[in-house]
């Protein structure tokens, strides 16, 4: 067809229509032509070949849609002994232990300075009985519920029965609940949380607990009634917030400070994520986190309290933060004593 | 038909003995002239010129598959076999493809491929697409390509030596849509399955996987083993590999602990809070990526994470009394939505009252759906008595209202339902179901859109011809538990209509109402249409 200059002002729709389908039509026809000389190249030049693969090659990849496996046809929950070299030092890790590990080994966990100055104070002293006592405490500490260290430890003390931590076996699950639908029964989860029972059961639960909540985990110490990691400062004010203001300690003597546990500090404590260095605003903070009317520092979700770092074993301090000054509690004989 | 000898570094070319007789004298002058003149258009002019020249000598036609003549200025169309007849009468055995710069020789009755010839047939494409302005690229539905400014993409062309090594290989890992590669788990290093779900959307962002897969990230940092791109990079290979067993994230993890240390901590962490460190490290270290675009702002350089999850949110603030408008502009990466049911006031219209069918979702009487949220979140707000704001244009403090809009949608929306509620009295998880879409349109919450919208009512139509605010939606990330502890999971897309749930090292096939009935934390939603700036 002849090519003409023409102009499109004085064209009615239909026409318009028919230029702009002989368009298209050019323009299909020559994308097809150019995919017909990619395929003629690639004949001719002898690599159209690359694109296929044998038919076992295809089989390896295919998906699996079947039930108790996965898309690879592996069954589930296998993966258990996977490890890695800790890139800080250079140790060989169990995978799923990993973070618990790289942690401590960063220095930068919530106990990571109380173990430290433990150690600085247990080969000072040059005494069997404290590092025993210091490995120990790893594994008491009631917040984390890893499992035993599989490193080979002398565990010469007592286990306590009230621990937690008795059976080693089950895994924490990234905080599922360990399934355990029996309250009152001592198992390997990270304690009792206390939202599912009722007053009665709290009632009772608090005659023969500690039961102070654990600022990470939100779950009650289920320790004894004299447990050393907690005060009994502390044991009062979880009562008092769990029963109403009439309860006190079964043994109860002292002062009634309404401390421990404030729910409003936590969302007080982690402030907005700092970033260096800009003068404007980085898309981190951003506007639409700050924009709705929840006057809630809303950011704050599950993350437990950061990294602050703690003085060593003070009694009453060690599991908590505050971030508000704390009257100084009268020290209660403990285990702790010796590291300050 | 012939293959051309050759060292074993070259591309496999097939070229042909009757090329001889062309190579002589100015010959790659004359050819460049030709590809210059008459194939590959660089300006206005050129175009134009070729449009009006380049017709065939006889019968004036000028598609047709019109050729050129190598040895004389004739040119004349294939299709009506003219310039075959110029070939025989004149003895020129060679012609060339205007369209494409395809070489045919009469002799051999075929396009041929000769090494030099092609050699300036590149070069000359290359020169000419450098000249070119840019022209918006409508791309195919689920499927993006990012190329470089004025460079024209080539795919890769292995040697000789290559081909040969390739075709003593014959296994592959080829990609199709049934295929696993691209899909891995993820083992959790102790609760880190927030982390997981993160990674699993990252690497399942298309635009992302491309930049990375095509080795784009040429890496700056002092030691590139503490650059966290790098180990992005790491990951798409191994996501790539063809490997079934999950692959074991400690590196990664290790990395993001180092660069954002408020982040550090074995305790459960928040996906959200995750996903923002991460995007935040990894601008920081893609310093190298910008390809040479230093802007001012530090916080909004142009590499790849900028390009792909840095929106702009306009906030305007309305004085009452003289109606003067503040306009501001900040970066985004996510937007947070408030959910009904939280201590914050909602919409005050109840969900779906006013009888729209938005974004394909149907109102069933009391759900909330994530444009319900959207609505709320760009709704004209009333800052009220206790919070005036001192107005410039009254000189004075005054009540004024706020709007909140899009100005610029990233290519990757996130949207963040707040589910979990920090009041003064409260601590808890809201599990208020939210319906969303498949697909999403964010035209009614742009800032263009503002006017319309000034008395809270949602009229505009949609305009389906427009396509630059649609959306679809690739990954979901979920919470299952309380506030204290849970676990997460994560569905992601792939090949356009699979998904998949991923539970830290389970992958396994999931249906779309399997996606779209889960409660929703996360929401990832990628623009359907990419265009050049």
């Amino acid at each position: 067809m002849k090519m003409e200059e023409m102009s499109l002002s004085g064209l009615d729709n239909s026409k318009l229509e028919a230029i702009a389908h002989e368009i298209y039509t050019d323009l299909v026809e020559d994308a097809c032509l150019g995919l017909c000389f990619e395929v003629h190249r690639a004949v001719k030049c002898g690599y159209f070949f690359l694109d296929d693969t044998d038919p076992d090659s295809m089989k390896d990849f295919e998906i699996v849609d079947q039930p108790g496996v996965d898309i690879f046809g592996q069954v589930y929950n296998q993966w258990k002994n996977k490890e890695c070299v800790c890139p800080n030092c250079s140790r060989s890790i169990a995978a799923s232990r990993f973070a618990p590990h790289l942690e401590k080994c960063l220095g930068m966990g919530r106990n990571s300075s109380r173990i430290a100055n433990r150690r600085i104070a247990s080969s000072n002293n040059m005494n069997k009985s404290e590092s025993d006592q210091e490995d120990n405490d790893d594994i008491n500490d009631n917040d984390w519920s890893y499992g035993s260290e599989k490193k080979a430890k002398k565990r010469k003390s007592d286990k306590n029965p009230n621990s937690p931590r008795r059976s080693k076996s089950l895994k924490h699950k990234n905080g599922e609940l360990s399934g355990n639908s029996d309250p009152f029964k001592y198992s390997n989860s990270s304690g009792i949380n206390y939202e599912t029972l009722g007053p009665e059961e709290l009632r009772s639960l608090l005659t023969t607990q500690c039961g102070v909540i654990s600022e990470h985990t939100k779950k009650m110490c289920t320790r004894s009634l004299r447990c050393p990691q907690h005060t009994d400062e502390q044991r009062r004010s979880v009562r008092v917030y769990l029963l109403g203001p009439s309860a006190s300690l079964p043994e109860a003597e002292g002062s009634m400070e309404n401390e421990g546990f404030d729910v409003a500090e936590s969302q007080a404590l982690m402030s907005r994520l700092q970033w260096d260095g800009s003068s404007d605003i980085s898309p981190s903070d951003s506007a639409s986190s700050k924009a709705s009317t929840n006057n809630s520092e809303s950011r704050k979700t599950k993350k437990k309290k950061p990294h602050l770092s703690l003085v060593g074993g003070t009694p009453g301090l060690s599991s908590s933060k505050k971030k508000k000054p704390k009257p100084p509690a009268p020290p209660t004989p403990s285990i702790y004593d010796d590291i300050n | 038909r012939i293959d051309e000898g050759g060292s074993d570094m070259s591309p496999p070319a097939a070229g042909c003995c009757h090329v001889t007789g062309f190579k002589v004298e100015n010959w790659k002058q004359n050819l460049r002239a030709i590809y210059q003149c008459f194939v590959w258009s660089g300006s206005a002019e050129t175009r134009k010129r070729k449009a009006k020249s380049c017709i065939c000598h006889m019968c004036g036609a000028h598609l047709n598959r019109l050729h050129s003549c190598l040895y004389c200025v004739f040119f004349g169309c294939f299709t009506k076999k003219h310039i075959h007849e110029h070939a025989k009468t004149k003895r020129h055995n060679l012609a060339i493809d205007l369209l494409y710069g395809g070489i045919y020789c009469f002799m051999c009755q075929d396009y041929i491929y000769d090494k030099d010839m092609e050699q300036i047939a590149k070069e000359e494409q290359r020169k000419a697409w450098k000249l070119q302005a840019f022209t918006p690229t409508v791309v195919s539905h689920y499927q993006c390509t990012m190329t470089g400014i004025g460079e024209k993409y080539s795919t890769w062309e292995p040697t000789k030596r290559e081909l040969e090594l390739l075709r003593h290989n014959p296994k592959r890992r080829k990609i199709t849509t049934n295929c696993t590669i691209g899909l891995r788990g993820l083992i959790n290093l102790g609760n880190t399955c927030f982390m997981n779900c993160i990674v699993q959307a990252l690497t399942h962002t298309p635009l992302l996987r491309d930049f990375f897969l095509s080795d784009r990230h040429k890496c700056e940092m002092q030691s590139p083993s503490s650059c966290l791109v790098c180990e992005m990079s790491t990951l798409f290979q191994e996501f790539y590999s063809g490997h079934r067993s999950p692959h074991i994230p400690y590196r990664l993890l290790h990395l993001v602990w180092t660069h954002a240390r408020h982040l550090a901590g074995y305790e459960q962490q928040d996906a959200h809070e995750f996903l923002i460190a991460a995007l935040d490290v990894l601008h920081r270290h893609c310093k190298g990526d910008d390809n040479g675009k230093k802007a001012n702002n530090p916080n909004h350089c142009n590499c790849i994470i900028d390009q792909i999850f840095t929106g702009g949110l306009q906030s305007d603030v309305t004085c009452q009394v003289c109606h003067g408008v503040s306009t501001t502009i900040d970066p985004f990466w996510d937007i947070s939505l408030d959910l009904p049911g939280s201590s914050t006031p909602f919409w005050p219209l109840s969900p779906g009252s006013d009888g729209s069918v938005v974004n394909g979702e149907s109102h069933v009487s009391g759900t909330t759906t994530l444009t319900d949220c959207l609505r709320r979140f760009t709704r004209p707000e009333h800052l009220g008595s206790s919070a005036k704001i001192k107005c410039s244009g009254c000189h004075s403090y005054q009540e004024s209202t706020k709007q909140l809009t899009m100005k610029k949608l990233p290519i990757v929306a996130c949207f963040h339902l707040k589910r979990f509620e920090h009041s003064a009295k409260l601590r808890r998880k809201i599990t208020t179901y939210v319906s969303f879409p498949l697909e999403l349109d964010m035209t009614p919450f742009m800032a263009s859109s503002k006017e319309s919208r000034m008395n809270g009512q949602y009229q505009q139509p949609t305009d389906s011809l427009n396509n630059d605010n649609k959306y679809s939606l690739f990954a979901v990330v979920n919470h299952q538990g309380t506030l204290e502890s849970g676990h997460y999971t994560s569905f992601i897309r792939q090949h356009k209509d699979q998904w998949f749930k991923c539970d830290d090292a389970i992958i396994t096939k999931a249906s779309i109402k399997d996606v779209l009935d889960s409660e929703g934390y996360l929401l990832f939603y990628h623009k359907q249409f990419l265009e050049y700036e």
